[in-house]
């Protein structure tokens, strides 16, 4: 035996699927019982900004881990509104796995989720605006810090300020100082508040 | 005569287009390396200026030209034997633990993405010829693939600089190199025929469905390369390439646990590799 070229049956210039490659089928596809199928049907439908909402209803219905990655990377190369909508639909969801997949996605989706991170940080459910402050943890965009201090600055959740406090003791500048000094008056009775206020003040400072 | 003149928005825009087309991001501090290699593409196709080039390379029905700027902005330096841990892990715990899976006379298939100028897919030829007994109870394929066209015609053509085997044993290197009369150094023919060579954009689903059923891909210091997002979506061509319980090996500071929880970790005695789970 040895190191040997092209023994095997299908050879790299073919593409071995079988199935129509078009929205119709994929969509069909997207439901079939095996999830080799499943997956490969959902990564395809990266072509197709429509295939969204096929892909969200996939998604609350999927079991399969391997699929549900693919769909979730589908939805963030499609990046459209449609898309960002059903992944915030993922952050209301029970099941822990698929909130943090949809929060590691949505950290890859800047432009998107700038359009709506003022909605989800305002969202009425503190869970949730919990997730939207974890979301901004790895955002590239510019305004991170400004979203950071809207949240110390208005709102009345005490563990959505302290999460939001704690990415500014990484991210922030001195822009952030006075709006974290008001939090601590804010939250006067949490003795919490102040400690972690006080390493943000110091970190921010330092790296000054 | 060139307009040599790229504004910062002009690096932007191609920056942007440029990590669409591959994955690839150029942070600022970049720019030198980037301007200088667009220059030089504006004065080989006589566009003019940067709309000009641009425009060529947005437009153009061939590619041609994305092609030529792909080549030059890819970085393609490496040398034989790199990370040899990995080719050790390969030989002593990967290929022992595949080979108990498989159906005996089945071929095993092995991926080598970046391959660049070969130093990699040659490495693990010799690895497997030199220190792996089941090689004479099992065919091996070995496929090696590169975005970078040039590349990979020298990688073909098999011929490297004294610094590129440096870290080659005198017995190797007298056994499967040929010394050139410039001082360079030809691998075997044997080798040359032995390992496929193709042409691959990781980021394009046409280029990378056909590649399936592997047992091990080595695709080692590309990710550090691309941004999350493209990293999520590298994972996603390797799990489908591999078969169930193959395996990818990736450089020593990449780590697929913070890109993808598609993969589990295997601490082999000689490395941490990553596996495809048996069952999806």
């Amino acid at each position: 035996m040895a190191i040997v070229k092209q023994r095997q049956a299908s050879p790299i210039s073919q593409d071995e699927r079988r199935h129509i490659r078009d929205l119709t089928g994929l969509i069909e596809q997207l439901s079939d019982p095996n999830p080799i199928a499943r997956r490969w049907a959902a990564r395809d439908m990266a072509n197709y900004p429509d295939s969204v909402s096929a892909l969200a209803g996939q998604l609350d219905r999927e079991t399969n881990g391997t699929v549900r990655e693919a769909i979730l990377t589908t939805l963030m190369l499609i990046g459209n509104t449609d898309a960002v909508s059903a992944l915030v639909r993922c952050l209301r969801s029970e099941d822990a796995a698929l909130r943090n997949d949809a929060i590691e996605v949505m950290k890859n989706m800047p432009d998107a989720v700038s359009m709506i991170i003022r909605d989800l940080l305002r969202d009425p459910d503190p869970d949730v605006r919990i997730f939207a402050v974890n979301i901004l943890e790895s955002l590239r965009h510019p305004d991170v810090q400004k979203w950071l201090i809207e949240v110390i600055s208005n709102d009345k959740d005490i563990n959505v300020c302290s999460t939001a406090v704690d990415l500014l003791a990484e991210v922030g500048t001195e822009d952030a100082l006075s709006a974290l000094e008001a939090l601590k008056g804010r939250f006067s009775e949490e003795p919490y508040i102040a400690f972690s206020v006080d390493v943000a003040l110091k970190r921010i400072k330092d790296n000054g | 005569m060139a307009d040599n003149s790229i504004t910062y928005e002009d690096f932007v825009k191609f920056r942007e287009f440029f990590y669409r087309k591959t994955g690839i991001y150029f942070e600022d501090s970049k720019r030198y390396f980037v301007d200088k290699r667009i220059l030089e593409r504006i004065e080989a196709t006589n566009t003019g200026n940067f709309r000009g080039y641009f425009n060529l390379l947005r437009f153009q029905a061939s590619g041609d030209e994305l092609q030529h700027l792909i080549n030059a902005m890819t970085v393609n330096e490496t040398y034989f034997f790199r990370e040899e841990y990995q080719f050790n892990c390969l030989v002593n715990s990967i290929l022992p633990y595949i080979t108990k899976t498989k159906t005996p006379g089945s071929l095993i298939r092995i991926w080598s993405i970046p391959s660049s100028s070969g130093e990699e897919p040659y490495s693990i030829a010799i690895y497997l010829t030199e220190y792996w007994t089941g090689l004479k109870d099992w065919d091996v394929e070995i496929i090696a693939s590169d975005i970078d066209t040039n590349i990979l015609k020298k990688a073909k053509e098999g011929r490297y600089s004294p610094r590129s085997v440096q870290y080659l044993s005198e017995g190797i290197l007298k056994k499967y190199f040929k010394p050139l009369p410039d001082g360079d150094y030809q691998i075997s023919d044997d080798f040359r025929q032995a390992v496929e060579f193709t042409h691959v954009n990781l980021f394009n689903l046409t280029d990378t469905k056909p590649y399936r059923h592997f047992d091990v891909i080595f695709c080692r210091n590309l990710l550090i390369y691309f941004d999350d997002q493209s990293r999520r979506q590298a994972a996603e061509v390797f799990f489908d390439a591999l078969r169930p319980g193959g395996f990818i090996c990736l450089g020593h500071s990449e780590s697929m646990s913070r890109i993808s929880s598609l993969f589990k970790v295997r601490k082999f005695p000689e490395a941490i590799v990553y596996q495809k789970p048996e069952e999806l």
